[in-house]
């Protein structure tokens, strides 16, 4: 900064004399040394070397593996997608994750939000250990989950395939409540006391107090852990996997189909196609989350 | 007449509130239950001892993977919320767009790239596909945002500081409580981690904890499951009055 017009005057001439390529970068590094973007740009570079590596690379990779000649589609090019959307098992798969998104999703957004707007009304004093207890289900392993709702129903239920849907609710439902509670609880606490005072001196009561403050103050991180937990039950492979010694839960969901894709017949392309597929609606939902909470916007400095 | 009914109503949320809790004891009962059935020779025997082979791989891959974690995405949390970055918005808008990407999407691409780059059944493969935890990079630009007055950094330039000098000073002095929730949030999910790990470490005797105790479900799976617990309790206990402040403290706005 402090050599920054001798520096500046030297690289012009250098700058003149390039072609235009050089030019170009030549500028853009001018513009980022002009406004001191190098550090801000070297602490986010880390973040963005592993985004890349762990998130926008593989997209990419797999978008230019579905063209290739695969089992499923021999000729190549990009109708994989088509060929593989009109396998047989997508049909089943659907009605399965349906079933989850109508039945279990709206389960678990209300019983997070009805725990933790009870945890937030009163003043529990063993409100940590409360806590504590509904969030340790979340932390036991998914596959001990299993283990301990085989013991509560009982091992008969489970090869029937109608049950099997209710029983994976149950274990999607006992893993992912917990977490959500403290993160909404969390929430909850935020809201300044300001406000709260104001709704009570306005003649709230507790329940009006929650459903009409509390509620749409945290609106946008209840659409945010909606928007997760519907990602995740559309990309869900574990539970219905480690069920595989009943017979019923092959090809379950979309994600065990697009595995099946790549593992048992060996076709990348096809895996690939179903799992970008699967892609679309985290982007949409991600866009309309962007478009309806004040996300991307630079907070104000006040 | 209402303050009768407002006791009433207290008892009433705190009764519901304590069955509740009972209701959610239940796998941690059943699980203190199945504990006498436990063979602890026999576990720390099985295939002579690979469980402490586990043991090692498991905390080589979470502590570094949360290592990095950590520090990436509070970083670039700060840089995002508080410096000019270029790309900032579309930076915050690939966060967006990949913290709602479940790894199970991108399993099989990273497979098929850590394996080109050799380093599949390599443990440092596993950390680096872990180790993007855009939630953190979320939670960090949310309280940075919220948490750090422009004042304050103001005054922080006129005394000559940086921008790093501000991240040193001003950033991590205030982010304790961040530290503790991202640290906390990072922890379980590494922890817990099954689908990348079974997918990039497919030698079973190389494994790590989350995947290993699947050998058990036959026998001990309720010790192991305690003590895949343990850790995360821990945690939660000591990162608890960080956690409690809430994720989005300053965020939410009147």
């Amino acid at each position: 900064m402090h050599q920054g017009t001798n520096h500046d005057s030297l690289c012009v001439d250098a700058g003149q004399h390039c072609t235009p390529w050089i030019k170009i970068i030549y500028d853009c590094a001018v513009s980022v040394r002009r406004k001191e973007k190098v550090v801000p740009t070297l602490m986010v570079l880390p973040y963005l070397l592993l985004m890349s590596f762990c998130a926008i690379v593989p997209v990419i990779y797999g978008a230019l593996e579905v063209p290739k000649p695969s089992f499923v589609n021999l000729t190549g090019g990009y109708d994989t997608f088509l060929k593989v959307l009109q396998d047989f098992r997508l049909g089943a798969a659907s009605l399965n994750i349906l079933f989850l998104l109508l039945i279990f999703v709206p389960l678990m957004i209300v019983t997070v939000l009805v725990i933790s707007l009870l945890m937030d009304s009163v003043e529990i004093r063993a409100n940590n250990v409360m806590r504590l207890v509904f969030l340790i289900p979340a932390l036991i392993p998914t596959g001990v989950a299993v283990l301990f709702w085989f013991d509560m129903v009982g091992p008969e239920v489970i090869w029937n395939s109608s049950n099997i849907r209710w029983f994976i609710g149950c274990v999607i439902f006992s893993t992912s409540v917990g977490g959500w509670i403290v993160i909404q609880y969390g929430s909850l606490r935020s809201i300044s006391q300001e406000v709260l005072e104001a709704g009570v001196v306005d003649g709230c009561n507790r329940f009006q107090l929650a459903w009409r403050l509390k509620v749409p103050l945290i609106a946008r991180y209840v659409a945010y852990m909606a928007i997760l937990l519907v990602v995740n039950t559309l990309q869900i492979f574990t539970e219905p996997n480690l069920l595989l010694s009943t017979k019923v839960t092959t090809d379950w969901s979309f994600n065990q189909i697009a595995f099946s894709y790549a593992f048992s017949y060996g076709d990348f392309s096809g895996g690939t196609a179903i799992s970008l597929t699967l892609l679309l609606p985290n982007i949409i939902l991600a866009l309309l989350f962007a478009c309806y909470t004040d996300f991307l916007r630079k907070q104000q400095r006040a | 007449m209402i303050s009768v009914t407002q006791r009433r109503n207290t008892i009433l949320i705190k009764l519901t509130l304590w069955i509740l809790t009972l209701l959610a004891s239940i796998p941690l009962w059943w699980l203190l239950q199945n504990m006498r059935d436990i063979n602890i020779a026999s576990i720390a025997s099985y295939q002579e001892g690979v469980i402490f082979r586990w043991v090692k791989e498991t905390l080589i891959f979470v502590l570094s993977a949360l290592v990095l974690s950590v520090t990436t995405s509070v970083t670039a949390g700060f840089a995002l919320a508080v410096l000019d970055v270029p790309f900032r918005r579309t930076l915050l808008f690939l966060t967006l767009v990949t913290m709602l990407i479940p790894v199970t999407a991108l399993a099989m691409p990273l497979y098929v790239m850590v394996d080109k780059i050799g380093l599949n059944d390599n443990v440092l493969g596993l950390i680096l596909a872990s180790a993007y935890f855009p939630f953190g990079a979320f939670l960090s630009y949310l309280y940075f945002s919220a948490s750090l007055p422009v004042d304050l950094i103001d005054m922080g330039r006129i005394d000559g500081l940086g921008d790093i000098g501000i991240y040193r000073h001003l950033g991590l002095t205030l982010a304790n409580s961040l530290l503790g929730l991202v640290t906390f949030f990072s922890f379980i999910t590494l922890w817990s981690s099954t689908h990348l790990p079974s997918v990039l470490l497919t030698d079973p005797a190389a494994s790590i904890m989350a995947i290993g105790i699947e050998a058990f479900f036959s026998q001990g799976s309720a010790l192991i499951a305690l003590l895949m617990i343990i850790p995360s309790v821990a945690l939660y206990l000591v990162a608890q009055r960080s956690i409690a402040r809430g994720i989005f403290s300053g965020a939410v706005k009147g």
